[in-house]
């Protein structure tokens, strides 16, 4: 009998530590953001100094301004690119439609440095595009719609697609069905695809370092610009917001996903 | 619909539906293969057949689901071949309902008329008077999801009818439900026929549900259409081979005539069998190629009764052995095999017959007899 509950309790103690491994580092940003501490890295009583500073830290914030754009940005045309092309390669016949298919995996499996590094070359020496927001806006809509692409497609791979022919055969022009809807029914798609999107770009640091060029330093660059000159406390603040800002995110998630179940399943 | 009635002195229906020469390929089979047919204002219609043999393309050509690759598709006189499905004046309740799940009811039954840009206030109307002929109401703002398959299968059925379609298309539209909510399905949807007056054009593979519910039947094999008839004529007298078998004739002799006269024909069958069967008016004795009786109309006489008492010219009379017996309650079904021959007969016996007093069993010596009249010719 002994024996038999030992291995729940193995498995137990495996996951705290696993929780504890994951969170520490976590837990330690979030202390110590309300530390005293110059460094940053050991408790000396309360403070919210830090966070005033941030506040009042221009930087800091044309940095979160700029990767907010290029997150919002990258997330509407991503989902918009991943619909019409998931859509064509589903519905559409043609010749080496596959191979596309397979290929559009490749921003996705390709290490970053090497798609940064041919992005950089691509845009500095044969079109001449200027590093800032184009280049970097551009950048990530190449790594983040593939990922749209292949949400979308899922879905797709569920659809009872007579709803499109009883939406034609009720009167419906190909772009009512598509608006009343194929698009209501791929709604859950695309927004699954853009709330994944979302933190790919606004976290995303190798492709951006290299195609953002000088004067648009997008947050995780700024972190890191600041981490090289020795850690000041304002990263743990910062690190803390996101960690925050993305727990609320994935509750919401988690709560649009339970009400959706809910009222499917009744 | 009430314009086309003004002239019409005759009472012939106009016809609603014309289908002139429709030839549909797909890679490796013709699934539609020159059909020609008409349909008439305010019947029913039964495109009948096992799977694959196009009729479901034949139905989608029509809707504009599919388009054909020859051949001419008129809905109320006009041709609709380059019509889209959003243009044509059909509708269809398709098999796996193919109701919108994010819309209620009401939302899914309005939809059609939304696209129309009928007024708001008109198309609530418009969705009420139809939830009540399909037996819907107080479910309109349910959703798919929270249906029964016959509510489901309604809720379709309003969404098409709403429209007021010159045809009704319905693809295979009980095939989904289970065998009593069809029975059910199958009277209502003939009370809601009666009450519309609309055309409908239905496909199926169940014979049953075919002759309970159609004024008129295709059958169909392989993309052909073999006959058209009511359903009195398709059963009774099924003119090949495929129809016979496929409405039930199960007992099919192969042969040809080898003697006729004004009245009567002497058929040899390829078993050997020699029957007398009363001339057709309709039918050159040349082009005979076989007949059929249908197994409820074979007695079984038990072999101890003295059959040539009752007999008469065109009777047949085999003696033969009980092989088995399926009990299926309101009747049984027999097989024969017909003495020194392989020849096998299926039989039903209602229970009067094989009833109380009077038991057969397998193994049991008989004589299978018909008569000249329940033997019906086959031309294919």
């Amino acid at each position: 009998m002994k024996k038999r509950k030992l291995a729940p309790k193995i498995l137990w103690i495996l996951s705290i530590l696993t929780l504890i491994f994951l969170w520490a580092p976590m837990i330690l940003v979030i202390v110590y953001s309300f530390s005293n501490n110059k460094y940053g890295s050991s408790w000396e009583g309360f403070t919210l100094k830090w966070y005033v500073k941030l506040a009042t830290n221009d930087q800091v914030r044309d940095a979160l301004m700029r990767s907010l754009i290029i997150a919002g940005v990258t997330v509407v045309v991503s989902t918009l690119i991943g619909t019409v092309t998931a859509y064509g390669l589903y519905k559409l016949n043609f010749k080496g439609k596959n191979f596309l298919r397979t290929s559009i995996l490749l921003p996705i499996v390709f290490p970053s440095v090497v798609t940064g590094s041919a992005l950089l070359v691509f845009f500095t020496r044969l079109i001449h595009l200027p590093l800032g927001y184009p280049s970097i806006i551009i950048a990530h809509i190449v790594f983040c719609s593939p990922l749209a692409v292949f949400i979308i497609l899922g879905r797709m791979q569920r659809f009872d697609w007579a709803w499109e022919e009883a939406a034609l055969d009720l009167g419906a022009t190909p772009l009512r069905t598509f608006i009343r809807v194929t698009g209501p029914q791929l709604l859950p798609a695309i927004m699954a695809s853009a709330m994944l999107i979302f933190p790919w770009s606004f976290d995303d640091f190798v492709i951006t370092y290299f195609v953002a060029g000088v004067g648009s330093t997008t947050l995780p660059i700024y972190v890191f610009s600041q981490l090289r000159f020795g850690a000041t406390p304002v990263i743990n603040t910062i690190g803390t917001l996101f960690v925050t800002v993305t727990m609320l995110g994935m509750l919401a998630v988690y709560f649009v996903q339970k009400m959706g179940k809910s009222s499917s399943s009744a | 619909m009430s314009g086309s009635d003004t002239l019409n002195t005759e009472k012939q229906p106009a016809v609603c539906l014309e289908i002139r020469d429709v030839v549909k390929q797909f890679p490796g089979v013709t699934a539609v293969d020159h059909i020609s047919l008409e349909i008439k204002e305010g019947e029913i219609f039964t495109f009948l057949g096992p799977s694959g043999c196009g009729k479901s393309t034949l139905l989608r050509i029509v809707a504009g689901l599919e388009n054909q690759d020859q051949g001419d598709v008129l809905i109320a006189g006009e041709v609709v071949n380059d019509l889209p499905p959003y243009k044509r004046d059909c509708s269809t309740v398709f098999q796996s309902h193919a109701l919108f799940p994010h819309m209620s009811v009401a939302d899914n039954i309005g939809f059609g008329l939304v696209e129309r840009k009928i007024p708001k206030a008109d198309i609530k109307k418009r969705v009420q008077a139809k939830v009540d002929l399909v037996n819907l109401g107080g479910m309109e703002d349910r959703f798919p999801h929270q249906l029964s398959g016959g509510q489901m299968q309604r809720v379709a059925l309003a969404r098409s009818l709403v429209l007021e379609p010159t045809v009704l298309l319905l693809d295979e539209p009980l095939a989904a439900l289970d065998r009593k909510l069809r029975k059910e399905m199958q009277i209502e949807l003939k009370r809601i026929q009666r009450e519309v007056g609309t055309t409908f054009l239905n496909v199926t593979h169940d014979q049953k549900e075919a002759l309970s519910l159609s004024d008129r039947i295709a059958v169909m094999k392989d993309g052909v259409l073999l006959q058209i008839g009511t359903p009195n004529e398709i059963y009774e007298t099924p003119r090949t081979r495929f129809v016979a078998s496929f409405m039930g004739a199960t007992n099919i002799f192969a042969g040809s005539v080898i003697d006729a006269s004004d009245d009567l024909l002497t058929f040899k069958a390829d078993t050997g069998l020699q029957v007398i069967i009363p001339t057709p008016a309709d039918i050159p004795a040349d082009q005979i190629t076989g007949f059929s009786v249908h197994p409820e109309l074979i007695d079984l006489i038990q072999g101890d009764a003295n059959p040539e008492l009752t007999c008469t010219e065109t009777d047949v009379m085999l003696p033969g052995t009980i092989k088995e017996v399926f009990y299926l309650g309101d009747f049984s079904e027999m097989s024969v095999i017909v003495d020194d021959t392989d020849l096998i007969l299926t039989v039903y016996m209602t229970r009067g017959w094989n009833g109380p007093n009077m038991k057969m069993s397998e193994g049991e010596h008989i004589i299978a007899q018909w008569s000249g009249e329940s033997m019906n010719l086959l031309v294919g």
